[in-house]
This record gives structure tokens, sequence and C-alpha cells, in this order.
């Protein structure tokens, strides 16, 4: 493996950064690998991309601690990301956010409600302080509906399941007492 | 410590009066008085010029604390106008009163997006790619190939890093799925430029064990590195050399043809801007 770890062919990730609202447009943010530095990212941005960078500015920003399996599992503390903030001699404006119905292809609906329910669920099951009584739970209707049905099965008897049993199965220990 | 205690104003027209007095005792007292008070002092400290200067809605200020409510912090400015300059100070453009800014279009940076107008593919645009490249189409590309390859690669995985970042931070909707999937192909794509660069590696050093015990090839550097014996004995050479020279003139037909119509060559002209993205 000599010849393939070499300089020229990096294995670098960079994700190029959208900009706070009021931030310069001379200023690009970069999310890099830990081991770069700001030399690696003048001259990465110089020769893959053409950008030429007055300064660099370098950060890390340092995850809090978090636990495994959710709520349960063994506290750990996750990666640690670093950013850099590269000064551009050629100023770059970075294109508006997609509207809301922009956003269509991307399913933002469903997005957005598969997300609301998540955050419920999850205030729901943490917040110890509001645990509802059995009485207080809203019955869903689909339940109630269900019940009724199963109610009216079992007053009239007309149940089955549609099914006829080929015969080849007869009860042998039928008069066996138990 | 009557004078201290004055006015400043009056303060001052004591000083001037008391200059004027030692400076020309000789002169009778009665001219001194009627003289007008005119500045021969360095310091202005004629009353008129003593007069403060006022902006308006200033108070008076009684307890003689110059400095009372002035502060860095609350960026309250000076109490007192300053009179080094009349002239008025340039006043902040508000940030939505400036010309918008242009990006050149031929910026590097747009390379992050697959688009000018778009930041991260649709999962519909994102599922649009074909499998990577295997390691037996690779073996037939040059080193320049390969390496233009690695970093069309290359960028296309900061295209999709950035676009997830974007996708996440946005909140603008699903489409992690697809953009895994691309990025899979793409780095099946790296790892079979390596294999093939590797296979490569091994060969060239067979080969270099292989020269240095054959007697055709020179590794010195000095003169030319392959020199071909003839094996032939001097009767057989003269009846061979009709066959070969029919053999080199087709061979050289066919070869000049194949050479500039090779498809498995991409034309390594074309500047690294130009090359099609992956």
């Amino acid at each position: 493996m000599l010849i393939v770890v070499s300089a020229c062919r990096p294995n670098h990730v960079i994700a190029f950064i959208r900009p706070k609202p009021r931030q310069p447009p001379n200023l690009a943010t970069f999310v890099v690998p830990l081991q770069f530095n700001k030399l690696d990212l003048r001259d990465y941005l110089f020769h893959a991309y053409n950008v030429e960078v007055t300064s660099v500015r370098s950060f890390i920003n340092q995850p809090t601690p978090r636990r495994k399996y959710g709520n349960t599992g063994k506290w750990f503390r996750p990666r640690s990301q670093k950013m850099m903030i590269a000064e551009l001699v050629k100023p770059f404006v970075w294109p508006e956010p997609p509207a809301e119905k922009d956003r269509e292809p991307f399913d933002h609906a469903t997005f957005t409600k598969m997300e609301k329910m998540r955050e419920d669920q999850i205030k729901k099951e943490t917040d110890p302080a509001n645990i509802p009584l059995r009485t207080q739970i809203k019955i869903p209707p689909s339940r109630r509906t269900l019940k009724e049905q199963a109610e009216e099965f079992m007053e009239s008897g007309e149940w089955s399941n549609g099914k006829i049993g080929d015969g080849k199965w007869t009860e042998v220990e039928k008069d066996v007492p138990v | 410590m009557a004078i201290s205690a004055m006015r400043p104003s009056m303060g001052a027209l004591g000083r001037i009066s008391s200059a004027y007095n030692s400076s020309s005792s000789s002169l009778p007292t009665t001219t001194a008085i009627l003289r007008p008070l005119t500045q021969t002092a360095t310091l202005s400290t004629t009353a008129s010029l003593l007069k403060r200067h006022k902006y308006p809605g200033a108070r008076d200020n009684k307890d003689h604390s110059k400095h009372r409510g002035e502060s860095a912090v609350r960026r309250t400015g000076t109490r007192w106008r300053l009179s080094m300059s009349d002239e008025p100070l340039p006043r902040p453009v508000p940030r939505d009163q400036l010309p918008a800014i242009e990006t050149d279009p031929d910026h590097g940076l747009w390379d992050f997006f697959p688009n000018r107008t778009t930041v991260a593919n649709t999962p519909e645009e994102d599922a649009k790619h074909g499998r990577s490249w295997s390691v037996e189409e690779l073996r037939h590309k040059s080193w320049d190939d390969l390496h233009r390859l690695w970093w069309v690669c290359v960028k296309e995985r900061n295209r999709i890093a950035t676009a997830n970042w974007e996708r996440n931070k946005s909140k603008l909707g699903f489409g992690e799925a697809e953009a895994l999937g691309r990025d899979r192909e793409v780095r099946a794509t790296m790892r079979a430029i390596k294999h093939t660069l590797t296979e490569r590696f091994y060969t060239w050093e067979d080969a270099v064990k292989l020269a240095e015990n054959d007697p055709e090839v020179d590794l010195t550097g000095n003169g030319p590195a392959f020199v071909p014996r003839d094996y032939l004995e001097e009767g057989e050479t003269a009846a061979v050399e009709g066959e070969q020279q029919i053999a080199e003139t087709a061979q050289n037909a066919e070869a000049a043809p194949a050479a500039a119509l090779d498809p498995v060559t991409i034309s390594s002209s074309k500047p690294q801007a130009e090359a099609p993205r992956l």
C-alpha cells in the first residue's frame, strides 16, 4: 500500500457550510477532518477548487456527553468536529434556501409530520411530571369501533374466519375424559 | 482662592487682567483698563470662545462632573461636542441599502453544489446514478486518467457531504438514503482505483527484479534502457528478413487508427476544469 496512500490523492471529505445570517460573503465555513490544519485547507482549496484564501480561522466543536441506546446506555462523548472559516479573496454569496413549496420533492410535509410525532413522543416519555392516568388517556376511535364490533360478534355468534377444514384432521381423543 | 471659586469665564477675566498688569507695568493703569479685551495668551481664554459647545437637549452641568454619564459600554459618546472639527462624519449605511454583492460565475466554490441555484439535490436526482467503476475497467486506464478520476470522486463526495449538511440543517426533508447510495458507489470507485494502482505497483516491482538479471535491459540510466539482441544465426536472418518487413508494415497500418479511436482513453489535453463530472 505504499503507492496508494500518497499526498497527491487525499481521502478527506470536506463540507461547505451555509453561512450564518449576518456573516459577510468573504467568509466561507467548512467542516473538515480533525487532522486538518489551516495550511491544509488553504492548499486544498487552492489546488482542488482554485479558490484563493487570505487567512483561515479554525475551531473545534466538542459535543456534550451522550448515552448509548437513547436514554439507557453507557455515557460517552461523541467525536469532536473541526470547523474552519476561510477568508476568501473573491466573495461568494450562497443561493437562497428553497421555499416551502419547492421542498415538495423532498417530501417535506411527511418529514415534518414525522419529526413532530417523534418529538412529542420523546417529550411524553421523558417528562416525569406528565404521566397520565389510565382514565386520562384518550381512547382512539379505531379502538372503540373494534371493541363494538367484537362485542357484536360475541353476542350474535355468527363470526367465522371464512376457512373450511378439509376433513382430514379429526379429533382422535374426542371421547377421552380429561 | 477667590478666582478659583468663580465661574471659569470670570476666572479667565481675572487672569487676563493680571497678565496685563505684569507685562506692561510701565503703562498707566487707566490705559490698561481702557484697552479692549483681546487675546494675547496662546490659549484662547476670551469669554466668547470659552462658551462651551452644547448639543440640543444637553443639561446644565451643575455638579462639575465633566464625564458624568459617559460610557464606552453604552456608546454614549462624549458629553461635549469636540471642537476639533466641524466636518460631518460619515454615517454607516444600513445593510439592506448596500448594493448586492455579485458572485463570480466561475468561482471555484460552485463545485461544492450540483448547480448554481440548488445546494442539495432532490432524492430523485440523487438516485439517478450508475454503478461504480470496476477494477477490470480501470486496469486499462493510464495513471493520469486514474488520478483525474480520483479527484472527480473526491469532489463528488464533498458535494454529497455539503448537501447532507444542508438537508439536515435547513430541514429540507428526506433524501439521506439516496445520498448514501450515491456515496457508496463513489467510494467503491475510489477503492477500485487504489486496487488498480497497487496491482500496478506490484507488477512494476516484479519487472524491476526481472530486469536486474536481464542482459538486454540496462538499469543504470546511461544510454538506451532496452537493447534487443539478435538471437538468430547469420544464415537464418536473411531468410526471415522479408517476412519481418511484411509483418511490420501490417502492424503499423493497424496500430495507427487503433490508437486514435481507442474509446477507453480520455484525452488528457482537456483541462481539469472542463473535465466531466461523475
